[in-house]
């Protein structure tokens, strides 16, 4: 007998459930969709698309729930048989929302998403070598070394921060690039490297004090206790090489709240001059894909939770315009 | 037919197991203890008489079986066990959905797992239209629908 043997109707929903966590390619998971409307029900009802993009990103477990803004489209021809109670809604809505995540996290191109540099923990002869130098890709700006330098300690342990506002609040960070300044005006060609790097991401304590008022003034002390970081990398070592080191986080990590702290652990160079160690850096670079116009988050303060946000749910015609290159993804059905 | 007990050394006790359709099995306690189900049972003692089985028939049972045998055997090499159960999964649909449900029923995490990823397999790298195909489903969205969906996923259902 040749069964229609459509396995929703056939295993139960915990085995299902379990299946369908194998299928984590958000390609995968669109075709899924796509199949016929008991599927696109099934992936609905079950969140399927928020599972996919918790087990990519655990920092969405922070997440309240989704909100709408210009709800711009309706949605397709009423499912017939499908509910239209409130409940229906915002499972379609966290459909909406988490597939678009998932899509743009996949398509959008990494780019250098640092928009401002914020402050260092300290920083000898401020303002010449400020945080504000590591934002030029060159050593040499007008005809003057651009670079960061660290105060000069006596005990090499003494770890330094500078801390970034990126280009968005809501960004997949990928990669983290730094370039050790080697002093080629002293002796011996050193290099102020750090003996290994961290990084944190986080949000700006409180909204009012959103770090506008600190934003490009790349302050030479720390202003840590204006942020609360939610996540913290690994370590990583660093080279003692003056050549851009690249440091990939080992999963993409979303940045919620926008703003970026490097943590350098421990000096290796020694000034000649005066006998302390420092750390100068003269390049900082962090590779991402900032999720605006598509979504936005709301911080919620102090429980550090956050609102996701579906901002535009076309936005990508207009990256397509931004990217250097489309990977093939932006086709339009024919 | 086939009983699944096997010459093996007689040191552990067995089990009994009668399927839905009145076939009996005998199976060594130590490989049965694959499923969660028997290792309770073992546990608590409970084990004494045909344990009947309603939800799974013979032939499901045999294969779950010998599945258990061969996953209890502590001779055998990682290697070996993911040659035999890239074979022993490679099933039409009907067996697989049987063998899906046996697992869960009976409690069998990794031919479970086997079995879930086997048809994720069979999902993943497919187009709408070729899941279809696998799975003999009806695309049962109206022309109007289609358009939408085809709009909204473009992205990933592109050539």
């Amino acid at each position: 007998m040749e069964a229609c043997m459509d396995f929703l109707d056939r295993l139960d929903p915990d085995i299902l459930l379990k299946i369908f966590t194998y299928v984590d390619d958000p390609y995968d998971l669109v075709r899924v969709s796509s199949v016929s409307r008991s599927w696109r029900h099934f992936v609905i009802a079950n969140g399927l698309w928020k599972q996919l993009c918790l087990r990519k990103f655990s920092q969405l477990s922070r997440v309240t729930h989704v909100v709408e803004l210009n709800k711009c489209w309706a949605v397709g021809a009423a499912e017939v048989g499908s509910s239209h109670s409130k409940e229906w809604e915002y499972l379609e809505r966290d459909d909406r929302a988490y597939a678009l995540l998932a899509r743009a996290s996949t398509t959008f191109i990494d780019r250098d998403c640092i928009s401002k540099a914020i402050s260092a923990s300290s920083t000898d002869n401020y303002p010449e070598e400020s945080i504000y130098n590591t934002l030029h890709p060159t050593d040499n700006v007008l005809w003057r070394t651009s670079y960061w330098s660290s105060k000069g300690q006596s005990n090499p342990a003494v770890p330094e921060t500078l801390v970034y506002k990126l280009a968005d609040d809501f960004c997949v960070i990928t990669e983290i690039n730094l370039r050790p300044f080697q002093v080629y005006f002293h002796e011996g060609l050193p290099i102020y490297s750090a003996k290994s790097v961290r990084f944190r991401m986080g949000h700006p304590k409180s909204p009012t004090d959103s770090g506008n008022d600190l934003l490009g003034y790349s302050l030479p002390d720390s202003v840590d206790d204006k942020f609360i970081w939610t996540y913290t990398s690994q370590e990583f070592p660093m080279a003692q090489e003056s050549h851009l080191q690249k440091f990939r986080l080992p999963e993409p990590v979303l940045c919620v709240g926008g703003i970026l702290q490097i943590e350098l652990l421990g000096r290796v160079q020694r000034c000649e001059i005066d006998g302390l160690y420092y750390i100068c850096i003269s390049f900082v670079q962090v590779l991402g894909r900032p999720l605006s116009p598509a979504l936005g988050v709301e911080i919620l303060e102090p429980c550090g939770k956050f609102v996701l946000k579906i901002k535009n749910d076309r936005p990508f015609e207009l990256q397509a315009q931004s990217n250097h290159t489309v990977t093939g993804s932006v086709a339009e059905a024919s | 037919m086939s009983s699944s007990s096997s010459p093996m050394q007689s040191t552990g006790r067995k089990l009994k197991l009668k399927s839905k359709d009145d076939e009996t099995f005998e199976v060594e306690e130590a490989v049965a203890v694959k499923s969660q189900i028997f290792k309770y049972m073992v546990e608590d003692g409970v084990s004494n008489g045909p344990i009947p089985l309603p939800n799974v028939n013979g032939k499901t049972l045999a294969r779950v079986l010998q599945w258990c045998q061969k996953h209890a055997d502590p001779t055998i090499t990682e290697d070996e066990l993911n040659k035999y159960d890239a074979g022993f999964i490679d099933v039409d649909q009907a067996v697989l959905y049987d063998l899906l449900m046996a697992a869960n029923y009976l409690n069998i995490e990794e031919l479970l797992k086997l079995a879930c990823m086997r048809v994720a397999d069979m999902i993943k790298g497919k187009s709408p239209d070729e899941i279809r195909r696998t799975f003999n489903i009806k695309n049962d969205f109206t022309p109007e629908e289609e358009e939408e969906v085809r709009k909204e996923n473009a992205w990933a259902l592109g050539p």
